[in-house]
């Protein structure tokens, strides 16, 4: 049994003391962490919960809002667009046939277009004006997805017409 | 014997599928009557966030919760929940991404601060605590315990992901494929190389679940190894 003989020479020593550094530093990342999220709460989720404001809910509120800046949804009416040089004109519908005129600076985004919601960040020209002047146009795409040409058809040699 | 057939053919099929998606994706599908070209990202991105929200922090959170219940607690779960969360940050982050780049030409911007993709954000920042709480710990047990209910905590956010374009405006859009009444929003081939990248991603993430599992099983075994050659050297020395 030479086990049995080792284990008598053997003397027991303490085990070695686990270094701090290590778990200070990961503490230190989880208070790291948990501060990013509370200021991704305070920016996202606090302040812009509701990212903006329907027509009928901003002319439902109108003289709350004031001059205040906002953001300010709604579908843009066929045939008024106006492209300048700063920027777009335009008139915006809501669902209870409100409609506002936005003057808008800033490049529109690629997918700007008439019959398309948008959400417009920026205020009303005066306490009592339905004009609403933005700063920044995004667009509020669907989640509806259709083809863009359905009935083409495909010629012999797999060229689409 | 079916077991070792769908480990062996896990890999193989992953890849086909994701190779009939970008098929399917890039080159059968129409472009989109609004969006043109840039809606073929619906075959990337939903099913990058289906898998990061869903699936693999699903598992990592039914993984926590079977390792807090007595009756199934084992390593086992405790290596599923931990391999899971490191595959769903790397979904996440695609998700992020990938959505940044569609957000940039469609809405306007690359980053909004809505409620879902704030608390999109958010989830991958709780995985990452997660990963911190574990290396914060060298007790195994305590370990498993904190990290477990920590994943159940953050999974509570998973519903406010799901329900936040119901519950307040958000510029993200709404659900994909199906509205609340069940019919259906994008058409036809569309919607079937929609399904397919789904599937695909899936697999992908239980292909990456698998091998990462492995890796931790064999860092297990070096580990345990390593220690019974230590023991073994220090008798040795005692002899002497």
């Amino acid at each position: 049994m030479p086990d049995a003989d080792v284990s008598h020479h053997v003397t027991p020593v303490a085990a070695p003391p686990i270094k701090p550094r290590g778990r200070w530093r990961t503490l230190g990342v989880l208070v790291v962490l948990a501060l990013a999220v509370l200021a991704l709460l305070s920016q996202g989720l606090l302040r812009s919960l509701n990212y903006f404001e329907t027509i009928d809910q901003a002319m439902s509120s109108r003289a709350k809002l004031g001059t205040q800046t906002f953001r300010l949804e709604g579908v843009v009416v066929a045939h008024t667009i106006d492209r300048t040089s700063t920027g777009a004109s335009f008139w915006m519908s809501g669902g209870h046939h409100h409609e506002i005129f936005v003057n808008a600076h800033g490049t529109p985004p690629q997918l700007f277009q008439s019959n398309i919601p948008v959400v417009v960040e920026g205020h009303f020209t005066s306490e009592t004006s339905d004009r609403f002047y933005g700063t920044q146009i995004l667009v509020k795409h669907t989640a509806s997805y259709i083809s863009a040409h359905p009935h083409r058809v495909k010629a012999p040699n797999g060229t689409v017409r | 014997m079916i077991k070792q057939l769908a480990q062996r053919l896990l890999g193989p099929l992953t890849l086909v599928l994701l190779v009939l998606t970008f098929w399917l994706g890039l080159w059968v599908t129409p472009p989109d009557k609004i969006q043109g070209n840039l809606a073929r990202l619906l075959y990337v991105h939903p099913a990058v966030a289906w898998v990061a929200l869903y699936v693999s922090f699903g598992t990592a959170a039914v993984a926590s919760a079977l390792y807090l219940w007595k009756r199934t607690r084992s390593q086992v779960m405790d290596r599923i929940a931990h391999c899971a969360m490191e595959v769903s940050i790397v979904f996440i982050i695609v998700t992020l991404i990938t959505g940044s780049i569609w957000g940039r030409p469609t809405w306007g911007v690359w980053w909004a601060w809505d409620a879902r993709l704030t608390s999109t954000a958010i989830l991958g920042l709780f995985e990452l605590a997660y990963l911190a709480l574990r290396r914060a710990n060298d007790d195994p047990d305590l370990r498993a315990r904190r990290s477990a209910v920590f994943a159940i905590i953050a999974a509570v956010n998973v519903p406010i992901i799901h329900f936040s374009v119901d519950w307040w405006n958000t510029l993200h859009q709404g659900a994909t494929a199906f509205t609340e009444n069940g019919n259906l929003l994008v058409h036809g081939i569309m919607l079937w190389t929609l399904f397919i990248s789904l599937f695909a991603f899936t697999l992908l993430f239980f292909w990456l679940l698998r091998a990462r599992y492995r890796l931790e099983v064999l860092r297990d075994e070096k580990y345990h190894a390593s220690l019974d050659e230590a023991l073994a050297q220090r008798r040795r020395e005692g002899v002497h």
